[in-house]
C-alpha cells in the first residue's frame, strides 16, 4: 500500500515535469540608416588621424607609423593646413597604388557614385540638396576630359568636414 | 523726385563716396593712419640668445673666457676690427683647426653704416618662447603659456587687419617646428586670430627629407581644367559644413593664393635639385633658413616677412659653436640684405629690422667645450640686455642710439616700428595690446 501511495505521488509530481514545445521567437530587424549628419562633427582629427584615415580611403590599407609621423611633421611645418593637405593628397594621387573608381562609373552611375563618395569620406549620406548639386555638377563637367573621380576625391579629402569627426 | 528723397539719396551717395575708397581687401574700414615709410618690411629675429658682451660690445673672449682677446665677429652688421688671435669663429677647412677661417665680409658697407643701431635695448623675457612672443606681439606676454598661440595679436595680424594685406603678403619663416615656433604666425585673440594670420614654413622640414617624401611628387593640376572644378566642389562642401572661426586648424589663403603656393612648393623642390636656390655662400642651419626666406621674397615679394634664427643657442654647451653660429648669422643677414637689393620690386623700398629675442647670462655655466671655453645659459638680468637695428629707406644712416650706460628702447618697440613703416601705427596703438612702454623706434631717436 505504501508503495502504491509512493508511486501515485511520484506520478502526480512527474505530471508537472514534461517536455514543452520550443517557442520559436523571431525578432524582426527594422532597417534604419546609421549614417549621421555633419552637425555633430565638432572634433578635429589630429594630423596622424587624418592621414591614417585618408590613406585607408585612398589605398585601402593603412600607412606605416613612420610615414604618418613624417607627414605630421610636414603638416606642422606649414601654416595653411588645408593647403598642405591638398599637396599631400595630390602626392598620394600620383601613386600607382591609389584605388579610384573609373570615370565611366562616375559618369554612368552618377547618383550612386555621389552617395558612395559621401559615405566613404564623410560617413554619412548626402542630403537631397547635396546630391542634386553634385549630380548637376558632374553632368555639367562630362565634356571636360580632365574632370575625373580623382578631382572629386581630392575635393572631399581636402574639405573642412573631412578634417572633423 | 521729392525733395526728401533727393536729400536722402544725395547724403547716402556722399557718405558712400567717402567710405568706399577706404574699404580694404580684408573688408576692414580702417585705412592707413600715417604715411608709410617703406613698402616692405623684413624682420629678422636674430635669435637664440645673443650675449651683449660677445656681440655688440665686441669683447670676443675677454669678457667670457678670461682671454685678453677682443674684436668684432659681426662685421657685416657692425663697425669694428675682428679679433687678432684665438680665431675660432670661422669655418673649418679640411685638416685645419676648428673655426680657423673667418667668413669673408659680404656687405660693402656694414648695416651700422647704412642704418641705425640701438646699442643697448631691453628684452622682455630671458627665455626663447617668451622672447619670441614679445618680438612678434609687441606685448609683455604675461599669462602666456607654452604650446599655445600668443594671447595677444601678432605683427602679422596687425598688418593684415589694419594694412589690408592678403595672406601671401605676410610670411613667417621658422627654423623649426619645435618650441611652439609654428604657433607664432597668429594669435588666438578672438578679434584677430587665424583669419589674419601669416603663411608659415619651417623650410628645413617642408623642403627637407620629410617634405621631399610627402610633397615633392605632388601633381600640378591645370588651373582651369582641373583646379577650378576641384575648388568649386571643395568650396561647396565647405559652405555646407560651416566651420566655426575658432575651429580653423590653420590660416586660409584664397584659391588663387593656394595655387601660387603650390607652384612655389613644386618649383622650390626643382630649384633645390638644380642648385638654384638663393643660399648664402656659407649655408646650412640658420643660413639655410635665410636662403629659403630669400626664395619667398623672390617669389611673393611680401609686405612683411619675419624670419627666425636660433643656432646661436648652442652656447649652452658649446661656446666655440656659439661664436661660429653668431658669425654665420651675421654672414646670412648680410646676404639677405644684399639679396633684397637684387629684387627690383623690393630694392630701395624695404626696411630690414633685426633683434635677438634675448641675451645671455653674465656668468658662465660649468660646461666646457673642445677649447675648454665655458658655456652660457640665459635667464638672468644680463640676458635682458640686447641690441637691435634697422636699415633701409627713411632710416637714418650711420646712427648709433644709446650705449651700455644709457639703454634706449625695448624689444617690443619693433612691433610699433613696423606699424609705422607700413602706415597703421595709431590703429595698433588704439587696439590696446601693445606693451604700454613701447614706442616706435623712430620716436626713440
Amino acid at each position: 500500500m505504501r508503495i502504491f501511495k509512493f508511486l501515485l505521488i511520484s506520478c502526480f509530481l512527474f505530471s508537472f515535469v514534461q517536455c514543452k514545445k520550443d517557442r520559436n521567437t523571431r525578432y524582426e530587424i527594422v532597417e534604419t540608416p546609421s549614417y549621421g549628419d555633419n552637425l555633430n562633427k565638432d572634433k578635429d582629427k589630429t594630423n596622424i588621424e587624418f592621414h591614417s584615415i585618408l590613406s585607408t580611403n585612398l589605398f585601402q590599407k593603412p600607412s606605416s607609423i613612420n610615414e604618418l609621423t613624417r607627414t605630421d611633421r610636414v603638416i606642422q611645418s606649414c601654416g595653411d593646413k588645408t593647403l598642405i593637405n591638398e599637396v599631400i593628397i595630390s602626392n598620394y594621387m600620383n601613386s600607382s597604388q591609389v584605388i579610384l573608381p573609373s570615370r565611366k562609373r562616375m559618369v554612368d552611375s552618377t547618383e550612386r557614385f555621389v552617395e558612395e563618395t559621401y559615405v566613404r569620406f564623410f560617413i554619412r549620406r548626402p542630403t537631397e540638396a547635396e546630391k542634386t548639386w553634385f549630380i548637376n555638377f558632374i553632368n555639367a563637367n562630362k565634356s571636360n576630359p580632365s574632370f575625373r573621380p580623382e578631382l572629386v576625391y581630392t575635393a572631399f579629402s581636402a574639405s573642412d568636414e573631412y578634417m572633423f569627426y | 523726385m521729392k525733395r526728401r528723397d533727393f536729400v536722402k539719396k544725395t547724403a547716402a551717395l556722399a557718405a558712400g563716396s567717402v567710405v568706399l575708397p577706404y574699404i580694404l581687401p580684408s573688408g576692414s574700414l580702417f585705412a592707413q593712419t600715417n604715411a608709410p615709410l617703406a613698402e616692405h618690411v623684413v624682420y629678422v629675429l636674430f635669435g637664440g640668445g645673443l650675449r651683449q658682451q660677445d656681440s655688440i660690445l665686441q669683447r670676443y673672449l675677454s669678457d667670457s673666457q678670461n682671454f685678453n682677446v677682443a674684436g668684432n665677429i659681426l662685421y657685416n652688421m657692425l663697425e669694428g676690427a675682428p679679433p687678432a688671435s684665438k680665431i675660432a669663429y670661422g669655418t673649418t677647412p679640411a685638416g685645419q683647426p676648428d673655426g680657423i677661417q673667418p667668413i669673408p665680409k659680404i656687405l660693402s658697407q656694414t648695416l651700422q653704416k647704412q642704418g641705425t643701431i640701438f646699442a643697448e635695448m631691453r628684452a622682455i623675457s630671458g627665455g626663447h618662447y617668451g622672447g619670441l612672443n614679445s618680438l612678434i606681439t609687441g606685448s609683455r606676454v604675461e599669462g602666456q603659456g607654452l604650446k599655445v598661440r600668443p594671447v595677444n595679436p601678432t605683427v602679422f595680424e596687425y598688418a593684415r587687419r589694419f594694412g589690408g594685406y592678403k595672406a601671401t603678403d605676410t610670411w613667417f619663416i621658422g627654423n623649426t617646428i619645435g618650441n611652439s615656433v609654428p604657433l607664432l604666425n597668429s594669435s588666438k585673440h578672438p578679434d584677430f586670430g587665424l583669419t589674419y594670420g601669416a603663411n608659415f614654413f619651417a623650410p628645413n622640414i617642408t623642403f627637407g627629407s620629410d617634405g621631399y617624401a610627402a610633397l615633392s611628387n605632388a601633381k600640378i593640376y591645370h588651373p582651369q581644367e582641373e583646379l577650378e572644378p576641384m575648388y568649386k566642389m571643395k568650396n561647396f562642401l565647405d559652405n555646407s559644413f560651416n566651420i566655426k572661426k575658432g575651429d580653423m586648424p590653420g590660416i586660409r589663403n584664397t584659391d588663387d593664393e593656394r595655387t601660387k603656393i603650390k607652384e612655389f612648393i613644386a618649383s622650390t623642390f626643382q630649384r633645390q635639385a638644380a642648385g638654384q636656390l638663393p643660399m648664402p655662400p656659407i649655408s646650412g642651419g640658420d643660413g639655410s633658413t635665410i636662403g629659403y626666406a630669400a626664395e619667398v621674397l623672390r617669389v611673393f615679394k611680401p609686405k612683411l616677412l619675419v624670419v627666425n634664427m636660433s643656432n646661436i643657442d648652442g652656447c649652452h654647451g658649446n661656446f666655440t659653436g656659439y661664436l661660429q653660429a653668431m658669425h654665420r648669422a651675421d654672414h646670412a643677414i648680410g646676404f639677405l640684405w644684399n639679396y633684397i637689393q637684387s629684387i627690383p620690386q623690393m630694392s630701395g623700398k624695404t626696411i630690414m629690422c633685426f633683434v635677438p629675442e634675448c641675451g645671455r647670462n653674465l656668468q658662465h655655466n660649468p660646461i666646457l667645450d673642445q677649447n675648454d671655453w665655458y658655456g652660457y645659459d640665459h635667464g638672468d638680468a644680463n640676458s635682458l640686455r640686447v641690441f637691435g637695428g634697422m636699415v633701409g629707406p627713411n632710416v637714418q644712416s650711420n646712427l648709433m642710439v644709446g650705449s651700455e650706460s644709457n639703454p634706449i628702447g625695448v624689444v617690443t618697440d619693433f612691433n610699433l616700428t613696423i606699424a609705422e613703416i607700413l602706415g597703421y601705427k595709431s590703429d595698433v596703438q588704439s587696439a590696446g595690446f601693445i606693451d604700454p612702454n613701447a614706442k616706435s623706434l623712430f620716436d626713440r631717436i
